[in-house]
């Protein structure tokens, strides 16, 4: 469904992320567009009014969109995220298990069982949503967010994994911490993370080196 | 070089926006009133988009070692060159141990302060312009401190004032042109009367990163929350308390409440002007035609700023 979301925008609603990414790729590659940015269930994308008519650029977009989208290769790699759990390093863990009515090892376990895909990288530079988790982990968000959470908190949320590359007020709950660096604006690619990659969270042992 | 004496309440370097990376999670950030910033840089001689200084609500006091030229435009404020009144919208020269001190704001959020040249920043994904939150661009992503030091080239720029019809006026009570976004939907008639009729009044935490809008309170016929989705500068949306909160250059690339108006793109470069205690009416106007009137207030200003279309 091709909606007008403003005078220079334009929403595309999708069935599901996968869509969504697939979509903006295809969007994106025709390089005509100010922004093209892919939701959990949409793309929106904002043309420049100045140079474009609105016609114009909804007959281009249908034209996308009729074509059908065309899924993304799954990627062979799998990004290995180090996570030290609990602790000072996920200061959520413990009530979060313990409303979950589960142990620490048990959520761990959980947690590191299974591949999971970036959803969606935004909210601030290289943060990464990263889906589904298994339904013995979905959790609320935090009623009271936090000013403040650090940068490379693993953290929970409903049925996400949220990565949070940077220092940000933010209201998911932190259950680990990992040493990767997720956005360096001085590297060649500042962002490690990009939607459609595969992650698995690797726990660190205590004593581990972070 | 060109010494900071005193740093002002938050005065970052900033240049043009860095577009194309919002999927990435960066926003688009650089001058929050674009239009302001590139009638400063026209003064001296720059390209709209120079590096330059922008100042919030008290400006920063300089210190030069060079002779250059510098100029003043964005809100109304008093400025002074080693004591005597100097004027915004007017290239002025410095000289070697000059004291610029730019003053607090009368009216309007932010002053730019170009220099002939421009400030010699690296370009950081795309930009010299300073991201606050992820600590990016300009002086090492942070606003400037007493004891900066700034490097300029030095050299006169021909003596240029902004024409009358160029001057944009200060107002405390604005009206922006708004359309119809994705979950205005969720607002039924009795709740956009509210929307459009309503004196909001700009929340006292006014920054980069947007500003809430008091007044009334909205009730949205839902939990206040939905799948994370796209968001720009100029979005309002409305959180589960009901307070609308609108979004300005370097907030969040998407989010989870409602977006209940999107600010056409003519009149974004005024959320840079907007300050806590303002006045603000959201007015409801066709996509199309907010196309047609960003088309004709680019023709006015190409006169003056041949490059408005990409500045506004």
């Amino acid at each position: 469904m091709l909606t007008r979301s403003a005078d220079d925008q334009f929403c595309l609603s999708v069935k599901s992320t996968a869509d969504a990414q697939a979509l903006a790729v295809q969007i994106q590659e025709s390089n005509q567009w100010l922004d093209v940015v892919p939701g959990i269930n949409s793309v929106v994308v904002r043309f420049d009014a100045a140079r474009m008519e609105p016609d114009d650029a909804e007959y281009r977009l249908r034209k996308i969109v009729d074509h059908g989208i065309e899924p993304l290769a799954i990627p062979e790699q799998i990004v290995e995220i180090p996570v030290a759990y609990g602790g000072n390093n996920g200061p959520d863990l413990e009530r979060v298990c313990k409303s979950l009515e589960i142990t620490q090892p048990e959520f761990i376990a959980l947690h590191t069982a299974k591949v999971f895909p970036v959803e969606l990288v935004g909210f601030t530079p290289g943060f990464a949503f990263i889906g589904e988790l298994q339904s013995q982990l979905h959790f609320p968000r935090r009623k009271e967010p936090r000013q403040s959470v650090p940068g490379g908190s693993v953290a929970v949320a409903d049925s996400r994994t949220g990565l949070y590359a940077l220092s940000s007020p933010g209201g998911w709950n932190i259950v680990g911490r990992t040493s990767l660096r997720l956005f360096d604006s001085a590297a060649e690619d500042p962002f490690l993370l990009s939607p459609g990659m595969r992650v698995r969270f690797v726990p660190l042992q205590n004593g581990d080196q972070q | 070089m060109i010494r900071v004496l005193k740093p002002g309440l938050q005065t970052t370097i900033q240049s043009r926006p860095r577009i194309g990376l919002r999927h990435r999670g960066v926003p688009s950030g650089g001058a929050a009133d674009q239009l302001s910033l590139a009638l400063a840089n026209k003064l001296v001689g720059n390209k709209w988009d120079a590096p330059a200084l922008e100042a919030t609500l008290i400006g920063p006091t300089l210190l030069f070692d060079k002779s250059c030229s510098v100029s003043i435009a964005g809100g109304k404020v008093a400025t002074t060159l080693n004591g005597a009144p100097v004027k915004s919208h007017e290239c002025i020269p410095v000289r070697v141990n000059d004291e610029l001190a730019i003053g607090g704001l009368l009216s309007g959020a932010r002053v730019y302060i170009a220099f002939s040249g421009g400030l010699q920043f690296e370009s950081v994904l795309g930009s010299a312009s300073t991201n606050l939150q992820a600590a990016f661009g300009g002086v090492d992503g942070r606003a400037l401190q007493a004891g900066d030091t700034l490097r300029a080239l030095a050299r006169l720029a021909d003596n240029a004032k902004t024409p009358d019809e160029f001057r944009p006026r200060s107002l405390a009570s604005v009206a922006l042109r708004t359309c119809e976004a994705m979950e205005t939907d969720l607002l039924d008639d009795a709740q956009r009367t509210v929307l459009f009729e309503s004196k909001w009044q700009v929340g006292q935490r006014a920054d980069r990163m947007g500003m809430r809008l008091g007044g009334a309170l909205l009730d949205v016929t839902s939990d206040g929350r939905m799948p994370s989705a796209a968001v720009f500068p100029g979005t309002v949306q409305c959180p589960e308390d009901g307070a609308p909160y609108l979004l300005s250059v370097d907030a969040g690339t998407v989010g989870g409440y409602p977006r209940i108006v999107q600010v056409a793109r003519l009149d974004l470069h005024i959320l840079g002007q907007l300050r806590p205690g303002d006045r603000l009416r959201l007015l409801r106007t066709d996509p199309d035609e907010a196309v047609d009137l960003l088309r004709a207030k680019h023709d006015y200003w190409r006169e003056w700023l041949p490059d408005i279309a990409a500045i506004i």
